[in-house]
């Protein structure tokens, strides 16, 4: 929103002192964010008066003219091609470097051949209107070379207000709501708005050939209308126009460009008929598919959400939003319907936003506007109406429709709650004042005694409709005008405890490091959503994701189930980049089934199951990637649960579709099923043009979490005494015998196996096919005495029978 | 003895014309010269001489002694400088490659406040990022037709309740936490709550549908705005120094009242106004208040007894801050050249 500080200066004095950009500073400090401050004159800069000295053919272009400009510094050449130009006349000129305000840049140049340096200005090029008949003529007189702005006399300074600042302020967008907060800002006088309204009878004419009807009072709490008639349709005066075009407001023609100078200045937007056209008005909500035609030429397709006006049985107008083509004034309209009206701010937004159309008017109603103020703007209306057609006559009564009168909200202000709520005393001058200033009224109830002293204060109508509503609404206004520069802080005074230690982010923290800084994993983070194009690649059966209603895309559509997806594509983006890489992640997945958080206080349905993930892949060309894999699933858990606990790699069938079969294990450890590794299969790695073998593992945190809690303290287990005898053991065994099955029976074996370490796998020309070898450190140790040599070979040849016996093993004959 | 000490010295000789490397010139020097060594052992042996014959084999065991270290030196000179010339060594050269791994840059600024919050203190929660409209909005005391509900600005889940209505969607802020907090400790309560939030939003370099904030929430009875004004203090000089200023003024939240913007002295430019400030010399950094007492009453307290204080900030925006990141997609690129930075 523009603001214009001339027109502000109607309703307050600013002192001489208090610069724009204080006003813009101050603003920003206690009310709404001011983005900018402009000096209206550099609008214009470099656009300067220019006197025509020829006006020649174009050799090239029967439409266009070669003129010698005087502009004082230089004569200039410029081609125009407006039809009205003619020697002697007094133009503006933008020289080069101008930059108008729509943004067109001037440069010098060449047209049709003809050098042109410079352009003869139309007033709509210059946004000083809508006209682009012919170039603007200035009055005669005007001295060449004078800066435009000068000519225009525009001495004003343009605030940019930030509209997103004002969501819950309906009171201020417009020069009115902003000044009386200047007034309070400065501690000035806000000028009564009863002084710019003249007295008209509004309920003497016997004309009842306007009638008008509110089906749905709900949707529109007020509705007026005032049929005016002898009115001459033209442009508006200069003083007018300047107030438009300082708001950014294209002037139109006298009638409406007061409608809009009526919202800008109170903030009620307001719609002009053409009488002749409107007489029955209803306000209803619309038919299904009904079509309107809205000012800015197109057809819009309403439903019964939206409520419309019309004539007869047309709608004419979206309610609040925008008029339509037919009804509008026109130059030959000699009398017309004036509407003010209050509707809905929730119909107006929902209708706007489905329509994708927003208008001034919409901006406004959306944000709640008082009813009381349509009266107001009428009056208004009337009033300045008397300067642009004195001849005007009222056509007929007033007619106001509205529902209940909105109960007067009075709030009792506690003042040393208010101390209590701030921290510290704030003058009951002050609060007072503040409050007063800002329309409310303050009846003082009861002063100091047994430490209640409490204000009655009356909210004003244009803060009552969604602002204003509790104690604390007023804590706030008078806060933000003491300055919270006034507040000293101060920490709270409590009792020192130790917060609960939330151990879920500390475990997540704690893996996080350890894949990083040991493992040397990449930490990512990927979005929550996967789309169906990647969910296919990877052969996932997805119909039982949940999904977005209102993806932002195709490759959004769905909530994730799994990590992998989101790995799998870093590796691919990334796999020309480094012929090895490593990621992990830590997030959640979502499913479509009952988890344990209620959906609402004390309901008893409860939010999706969501669970927390941690995955990470490796890829690269070298050997053992899976076992290198497992190695960090081994170090993690060994890192997190005891040095020695057991982790084992469990074949399973059940398996993603991105997952290879026949190499797919569970991760097993402490008796619990915790995730599972693999590689990407070849069908996905094809499907997703994969350049390197991946390796994954995903593990489910919050059983992870659930062990790692379960874990006894760490404690030390003692060194044993009696020296270790190391043997090495290479057997061979059927290919279908699994590492798992071997290791155990070796350990079991005997108390005396302290350690069983698998270090070589062999099959090949050496051994029978069909066959392979597993080469193992074994470890004896006794806890009461030293082994002897001979005691540990024998052990290790009954070790050697019993795996014959149960394995089929025999010894590696090298 | 002379004899033996003769031998010693031809053998000492011969042996030394057959070292070829500074070990095995170590290896003789051990063997000969040590105390232990065979030298040595005949140099104590002249104790059992006579008294003549030691005098004599004495004088002769010095001079022999003289010599092979003499030429042991020599010999371990040459072995030296040997070494050092003939297989030059790079000093230069770098070490041996070791991978690392990487933290993303939105751990590292979660464990960071994460750990200042503690010290204060303060309990950490992480909460359901799929949430019900009732925790997001209604219990925030978001109106039914706020803005912020529409499908415009809120990734709703397709998945109807028993009344027809999509009341599921990805949390937009980790407010909710604030209403699931307090119905599950009371007060007094001092908590954050990390984590990822989404709005509905076209991406670009500088708008993401998924970001990161944090919220912080106190109750207890008596809080108050000098309170809420000393915390986001402390937050401030943690993250930009401890001549970081802070500067408040109005805003809207329906959550908080009074609601307020933080804004900080811009930590490039000292406050002297830069690009990144857009020249006011101040970063817009946190949105608080004072709890809205319908938040109170939906968390199960009653806001005559008790009062709060509430903050949050963008850990995306910190990030992007303090690391000079010009585009936020970056945080979800997972581009090894990004991510490898951290």
């Amino acid at each position: 929103m523009y603001i214009s500080l001339n027109w502000l200066k109607e309703f307050i004095k600013i002192p001489a002192k208090i610069s724009a950009e204080i006003i813009a500073t101050e603003l920003t400090q206690h009310t709404v964010e001011v983005e900018a401050f402009v000096n209206q004159a550099e609008r214009f800069d470099k656009v300067v008066v220019g006197k025509v000295l020829e006006v020649n053919p174009h050799s090239n272009a029967d439409r266009l003219r070669l003129t010698v400009v005087d502009v004082q510094s230089e004569k200039l050449n410029i081609v125009c091609g407006a039809p009205n130009v003619a020697v002697g006349q007094l133009v503006p000129v933008a020289l080069s470097g101008a930059v108008l305000p729509d943004g067109t840049e001037i440069k010098a140049t060449e047209i049709r051949g003809e050098q042109s340096n410079g352009m003869l200005c139309a007033e709509d090029e210059l946004g000083l209107g809508q006209n682009h008949e012919g170039i603007m003529v200035l009055s005669v007189g005007t001295k060449v070379g004078m800066p435009f702005a000068k000519y225009l006399k525009t001495a004003d300074v343009i605030l940019e207000v930030d509209n997103k600042s004002l969501s819950n302020r309906p009171d201020l967008l417009c020069h009115y709501g902003l000044a009386r907060e200047l007034s309070v800002i400065f501690d000035i006088d806000l000028k009564p708005y009863d002084k710019f309204l003249n007295k008209f009878d509004l309920s003497i004419s016997k004309d009842k050939s306007l009638s008008v009807k509110v089906e749905d009072q709900k949707l529109c709490p007020r509705y007026q209308a005032l049929k005016i008639e002898n009115i001459v349709v033209k442009e508006s005066p200069a003083w007018l126009k300047e107030r438009l075009i300082a708001a950014q407001q294209r002037p139109v023609n006298n009638i409406v460009d007061l409608t809009n100078y009526i919202m800008l200045e109170i903030g009620q937007p307001m719609h002009a008929f053409d009488a002749d056209k409107v007489k029955k008005i209803t306000v209803r909500p619309a038919r299904v598919n009904e079509i309107i035609e809205t000012l800015d030429g197109q057809e819009r397709t309403l439903n019964t959400d939206d409520l419309v006006i019309a004539v007869d049985k047309e709608a004419v107008a979206i309610a609040g939003i925008m008029g339509g083509q037919e009804s509008g004034v026109s130059s030959e309209t000699t009398s017309i319907v004036l509407e003010a009206a209050n509707f809905q701010a929730a119909s107006v937004r929902r209708t706007s936003q489905r329509l994708g159309l927003r208008s001034e008017s919409s901006l406004r109603f959306e944000k709640s506007l008082d009813p009381a103020l349509t009266e107001i703007a009428i009056r208004r209306f009337l009033t300045l109406l008397k300067k642009l057609c004195p001849e005007f006559k009222i056509g007929g009564n007033l007619i106001d429709i509205k529902g209940a009168e909105n109960e007067v909200l009075v709030i009792d202000l506690d003042l040393f709650w208010l101390e209590k709520k701030i921290g510290q005393p704030i003058p009951r001058d002050e609060v007072i004042n503040i409050l007063k200033k800002l329309g409310f009224t303050v009846t003082e109830v009861t002063t100091k005694k047994d430490s209640i002293d409490i204000l009655s204060v009356t909210v004003p109508s244009w803060r009552a409709t969604k602002d204003v509503n509790i104690k604390e609404d007023l804590a706030e206004e008078i806060l933000r005008f003491y300055g919270y520069d006034n507040v000293v802080s101060r920490l709270p005074l409590e009792i020192l405890r130790t917060p609960e230690s939330n151990q879920r982010l500390i475990l997540e923290r704690k893996i996080k490091n350890i894949l990083s800084l040991r493992a040397s994993l990449m930490e990512t983070y990927n979005y929550s959503f996967v789309g169906v194009d990647q969910l296919t690649k990877l052969h996932v059966d997805f119909s039982h994701y949940l999904k977005v209603v209102n993806p932002l895309s195709e490759i959004h559509t769905h909530l994730r189930q799994s990590l992998i997806p989101g790995l799998v594509a870093n590796i691919k983006s990334n796999q020309a980049k480094a012929d090895s890489l490593a990621f992990f992640e830590i997030g959640s997945v979502f499913f479509d089934s009952a988890g344990n958080l209620p959906k609402e206080t004390g309901g008893e349905e409860s939010l999706p199951y969501q669970e927390k993930r941690l995955a990470f892949v490796l890829a690269d060309e070298n050997d053992n990637l899976l076992g290198r894999l497992k190695g960090v699933v081994n170090m993690l858990l060994q890192s997190l649960l005891g040095f020695n606990t057991e982790v084992e790699f469990i074949e399973v069938d059940n398996i993603p579709g991105w997952a290879t079969a026949g190499i797919s294990a569970k991760i097993i450890t402490m008796g619990h099923d915790i995730g599972l590794v693999t590689m990407v299969s070849p069908a996905a790695t094809a499907a997703v043009n994969l350049k390197k073998p991946i390796a994954l593992a995903e593990i489910n945190f919050d059983l992870l979490f659930d062990l790692v809690l379960a874990q006894p303290n760490l404690k030390f287990s003692g060194v044993l005494k009696y020296p270790p005898l190391t043997r090495d053991l290479a057997i061979v065994v059927s290919e279908e015998i699994l590492y798992n099955k071997v290791r155990k029976a070796i350990k079991d074996f005997d108390a005396l196996i302290k350690s069983v370490e698998l270090f070589d796998v062999y099959s090949g020309d050496k051994l029978e096919s069909g066959k392979k070898s597993l080469a193992w450190h074994l470890v004896y140790q006794s806890e009461d005495k030293t082994l002897t040599s001979n005691e540990v070979d024998n052990l290790q040849n009954k070790l050697l029978e019993y795996l014959a016996e149960n394995l089929g093993a025999k010894l590696r004959d090298f | 003895m002379k004899n033996k000490l003769s031998q010693l010295r031809d053998e000492f000789l011969r042996q030394l014309t057959e070292v070829k490397d500074e070990i095995t010139l170590r290896e003789l020097e051990l063997k000969y010269l040590s105390r232990k060594g065979e030298l040595g052992v005949l140099l104590r042996s002249l104790k059992d001489l006579s008294v003549d014959s030691r005098q004599a084999a004495g004088t002769m065991a010095n001079e022999i002694k003289q010599e092979l270290q003499d030429k042991f030196q020599e010999a371990l000179k040459l072995f030296s400088a040997r070494q050092t010339k003939n297989i030059p060594i790079d000093v230069t050269l770098p070490g041996a490659k070791m991978a690392f791994g990487h933290l993303h840059p939105i751990t590292l600024i979660q464990n960071e406040l994460e750990d200042l919050f503690t010290s204060l203190g303060f309990m950490i929660l992480d909460g359901p990022e799929l949430e019900s409209d009732y925790y997001n909005f209604t219990a925030l005391n978001v109106p039914a037709s706020h803005p912020a509900r529409d499908m415009q600005d809120t990734f709703y889940i397709d998945k109807k309740n028993k009344d027809g209505e999509y009341d599921l969607l990805l949390r937009t802020q980790t407010s909710p936490m604030q209403i699931r907090a307090m119905q599950k400790y009371g007060a007094p309560l001092k908590l954050i709550v990390p984590g990822r939030c989404f709005r509905n939003e076209a991406t670009d370099a500088r708008h993401e549908h998924t970001f990161y904030q944090m919220e912080g929430l106190v109750v207890a009875k008596d809080i108050n705005f000098a309170n809420l004004k000393s915390f986001l203090e402390i937050v401030g000089q943690k993250l930009f120094g401890p001549a970081t200023k802070l500067r408040m003024r109005p805003k809207f939240f329906p959550f908080v009242e009074p609601g307020n913007n933080g804004e900080y002295t811009c930590f490039l430019c000292q406050g002297k106004g830069c690009r990144v400030c857009k020249n006011t010399g101040w970063l817009e950094i946190v949105g608080a208040g004072l709890v809205h007492p319908s938040v109170l009453e939906a968390g199960g307290l009653d806001p005559e007894v008790y009062s709060g204080l509430a903050f949050g900030f963008g850990l995306t925006r910190l990030a992007m801050l303090k690391y000079g990141i010009n585009d936020v997609r970056f945080f979800q690129s997972g581009d090894l050249k990004f991510l490898e930075q951290f």
